[in-house]
């Protein structure tokens, strides 16, 4: 299963890396409101991933016959604060997660320090999690703001 | 516009699109995963550090599935390169160049920054582009959209600032 998981991420990577969604232009020109490619692009992507979806929790199971069950996000205050912050470091470094490693690969060196901030930003948040869960009204602990 | 990456052309928006979607049906159908990067981080922050967050059953299960993804990311990116007119370390970074100018260490503690709130915001929300943007609105989950509706106009204002006030492009 691991050679499945490098090869879809594989794909992924290269789709982001040529399709703009791993470029600093369009990132900015897609806020800017000067480029419609990454409206398209997200558009698309959930138009028909939604369809898929539904498709494949009425059928139930994988192709190898184990059931789907999906792990649902919890609702919380993280969702608004947390989105905002991230918005300001996707405006910032051009980059959201999937892109900053996938201008790691193309040959991007400031990527490194986008990854090296994301790593301390995740770690700062996993360490503070006892202090932001009430102010934020984060589930336990166990559970965490939702993966993915 | 044109890719900074050999200033190639991009692939069609539509098509772009549904390669995204057949990668997240893919995953969820072969192995029951939900598509998402941010927690990525998280598994990498739990190979170090000792704090009981990063010892959940829920970010520890993930580690065998999602590292090799984040490696395929990184292997995508550099096929990308090496395809598309071989891979060259470069410090490119297109209107940043043309309207900022600053050198590798200004670049560089600018890219520290911008990660610096998308490992930490990516993880209070609970997503990113991909487990909230792609898979949670697919998923019709509400979370995700107000999630979305938040990055996505946190990232509107912040880059109007940028380049419209502060370091403004002649000429757009």
């Amino acid at each position: 299963m691991t050679r499945l998981y490098l090869a879809l991420g594989t794909v992924f990577g290269f789709i982001l890396s040529r399709s703009g969604a791993a470029d600093y232009d369009f990132i900015q020109g897609m806020f800017l409101f000067s480029e419609f490619q990454l409206y398209g692009i997200i558009a698309v992507a959930v138009l028909v991933t939604a369809p898929g979806i539904w498709l494949i929790k009425q059928r139930g199971r994988t192709i190898l016959g184990r059931p789907v069950s999906i792990d649902l996000k919890p609702l919380h205050r993280g969702n608004v604060a947390g989105g905002v912050m991230f918005g300001i470091g996707w405006s910032i470094a051009g980059m959201c997660p999937g892109p900053i490693l996938v201008n790691i690969g193309e040959g991007k060196i400031y990527a490194l320090a986008a990854f090296a901030g994301a790593l301390v930003g995740a770690g700062l948040l996993g360490s503070l999690y006892p202090t932001l869960q009430r102010p934020f009204a984060l589930p336990p602990l166990k559970v965490g703001t939702g993966e993915g | 516009m044109t890719l900074i990456l050999h200033g190639l052309p991009p692939l069609h928006w539509a098509l772009a699109g549904i390669g995204i979607a057949g990668v997240t049906l893919a995953l969820l159908l072969l192995a029951n995963r939900r598509l998402g990067i941010s927690t990525g981080f998280e598994d990498i922050c739990s190979l170090a550090l000792p704090a009981p967050y990063f010892k959940r059953a829920a970010v520890v299960s993930g580690r065998g599935w999602r590292l090799p993804m984040l490696a395929g990311l990184v292997l995508g990116g550099f096929l990308s390169a090496v395809l598309g007119g071989g891979w060259e370390p470069t410090w490119a970074l297109g209107m940043f160049d043309t309207a900022v100018g600053w050198g590798p260490v200004g670049k560089l503690a600018w890219m520290f920054v911008g990660g610096l709130f998308t490992g930490f915001g990516t993880r209070l929300a609970g997503g990113c582009t991909s487990g909230h943007g792609i898979f949670g609105l697919a998923n019709l989950e509400l979370p995700s959209l107000i999630s979305t509706i938040s990055f996505m106009a946190a990232g509107i204002v912040t880059t109007q600032i940028i380049y419209r006030v502060v370091f403004p492009l002649v000429g757009q």
